[in-house]
């Protein structure tokens, strides 16, 4: 019983560092109608620019907010010039350019900095327990930030005219322009906080475990699955997907073995397209 | 002087297929207009192309005494215009109290006061304003469309067959509600398969074929004209409408 709830906590607090990325991602699919592979490369990006603001002195929220410009910026830019040029041939030249950036940036990053794990520096603390249920500090703090993340957004989405405008976009974006929304800046703004969601995301990571050149490559498949098992294009779709995936993941481990854990966002893209091609939410963006 | 004159209006979907080929027309300010014809004929296209979501290939197309052939829709809605599509034309997935705010997305300071005004006259939409529009009836979601174009305080509405697909009480109240915009001074264009209703409450109208206006004139006058009532509208006896229409509720 210890350790099912050992997994269940454990799979709690990774779901909540996925569904970060998860909504940037779902959220530029909404809006861009293509899946944005090179997520792998950003969130790599983003954990390494994070790096090296918390090692040149900044505290995690600084290094968080550092990760996301810089991620933004890169994300940005690269669906500028070389993702969106291809949408109108359709999804899939835009998907596969999408997969060749990401290994760009995986390798830009490989050459700064090199293959080592690197891990940030942070304080050692005791372990907390309740009962037989061990979790640190660290943890803790890490999966209140991504929750406080995820709150933020909703927020923004719920509240904000730059949120209803992405919304309206997502749903409609033809009728969006009727209404004086225009599709650039929408697209634009989507690429920048999608991209620095991801590039947030691989830091959170990062600050729950250790970070090196396939740092976003080894999460891709996880924020895919969380992204498709929710609705592709719904932003609590991704989050509830992440926290299924993150725990499912843990369970895995539980059940067969850590080699296994990666087969868990396979299959979850199996059944759910299998069965239902739209999701547990449907398409309901956000 | 017309509010909106189009001429020579050349357009479709793609470069091989043009559906509006040569078409004109005239829209005064405060004036009904309707535009019938056959399945096919180019109406729903013309009206994308005079609001700026299809570019127009030849042609001339003037709001308010300026070109606005080739803007882009924010630009054209920007200056007066609002286009009420046959479909998918509300946010399904948001409220209606959030569709409203994006009807308003160009005047925010308008918003609040505009959002009120609308409440008052479709008590409907104040009832349902935290409902997702997705939810709603055909002919509420007609209402929405229409509340939503008249967010941006507009000078000329144009409608694609906001009629399709509702019941014959939900289509005449509809109607109804189309007088009373216009007479709150608001111009409309309007596209409908519903011909002898559209003609009954429009001033003038156009006949368009094969892209082309085939003949125009007072909507009276064509709603009798054999000729036109074989051809496009059944050939029935135009229909009585009730003198007493109220807004839909």
């Amino acid at each position: 019983m210890t350790i099912l709830l050992q997994a269940l906590l454990n799979g709690l607090v990774s779901g909540a560092l996925l569904a970060v990325p998860a909504i940037g991602f779902t959220a530029m699919f909404a809006v861009l109608r293509f899946p944005n592979f090179s997520v792998s490369g950003v969130a790599t990006l983003g954990a390494f620019a994070g790096y090296v603001a918390y090692a040149a002195g900044l505290q995690i929220i600084g290094s968080l907010a550092v990760a996301f410009a810089i991620a933004g910026a890169v994300g940005l830019f690269l669906d500028r010039t070389a993702h969106m040029p291809l949408v109108k041939q359709g999804a899939l030249p835009a998907a596969i350019a999408s997969i060749a950036s990401g290994l760009v940036l995986e390798n830009v990053v490989r050459l700064l900095f090199g293959n080592e794990l690197r891990g940030y520096d942070r304080p050692i603390a005791r372990d907390l327990r309740i009962g037989d249920i061990r979790f640190s500090p660290q943890q803790l703090e890490t999966m209140a930030i991504a929750l406080a993340i995820m709150l933020a957004v909703f927020a923004a989405l719920a509240f904000t005219r730059i949120g209803k405008s992405m919304r309206a976009s997502a749903d409609n974006p033809e009728l969006a322009a009727l209404k004086g929304i225009r599709p650039q800046r929408v697209a634009m703004m989507a690429s920048f906080v999608g991209m620095g969601l991801v590039g947030m995301g691989g830091m959170l990571l990062g600050l729950d475990s250790s970070i090196d050149p396939l740092t976003g490559t080894r999460i891709l498949l996880s924020i895919f699955a969380a992204a498709v098992l929710g609705g592709l294009g719904s932003a609590p779709g991704a989050v509830l997907g992440a926290f299924l995936i993150g725990i499912a993941e843990e369970a895995a481990v539980l059940a067969v073995g850590s080699a296994y854990r990666a087969a868990v966002g396979f299959f979850a893209i199996l059944i759910v397209l299998s069965l239902r091609p739209r999701g547990l939410l449907g398409e309901r963006a956000f | 002087m017309s509010l909106l004159e189009v001429a020579d209006l050349r357009g479709g979907y793609g470069a091989a297929d043009e559906v509006v080929r040569g078409a004109g027309l005239t829209v005064g300010a405060g004036e009904i207009v309707a535009l019938i014809g056959p399945n096919g004929a180019g109406k729903s296209t013309l009206l994308k192309l005079v609001a700026g979501l299809l570019r127009p290939r030849a042609g001339r197309v003037r709001f308010k005494d300026r070109e606005i052939a080739g803007l882009t829709a924010p630009d054209i809605s920007r200056l007066g215009l609002s286009f009420v599509p046959q479909e998918r034309n509300v946010f399904g997935t948001m409220t209606v109290a959030e569709n409203l705010e994006m009807g308003g997305f160009l005047d925010r300071a308008e918003t609040h006061h505009r959002m009120e005004g609308l409440y008052t006259r479709f008590p409907m939409l104040a009832d349902k304003r935290r409902a997702a529009a997705r939810t709603l009836s055909g002919g509420q979601r007609q209402i929405l469309a229409m509340a939503m174009a008249l967010m941006n305080a507009p000078l000329l509405l144009l409608l694609d067959e906001p009629t399709a697909g509702l019941s014959p009480r939900a289509a005449e109240e509809l109607f109804g509600t189309i007088v009373s915009l216009n007479q709150g001074g608001v111009a409309i264009l309007m596209v409908e398969q519903n011909a002898l209703e559209a003609l009954a409450v429009s001033a003038r109208a156009y006949v368009l074929v094969q892209g082309r206006a085939e003949r125009q004139g007072e909507a009276a006058e064509l709603a009798s004209d054999p000729t036109v009532r074989d051809l496009f509208l059944g050939g029935s006896a135009p229909p009585m409408l009730s003198q007493n229409r109220g807004d839909l509720r």
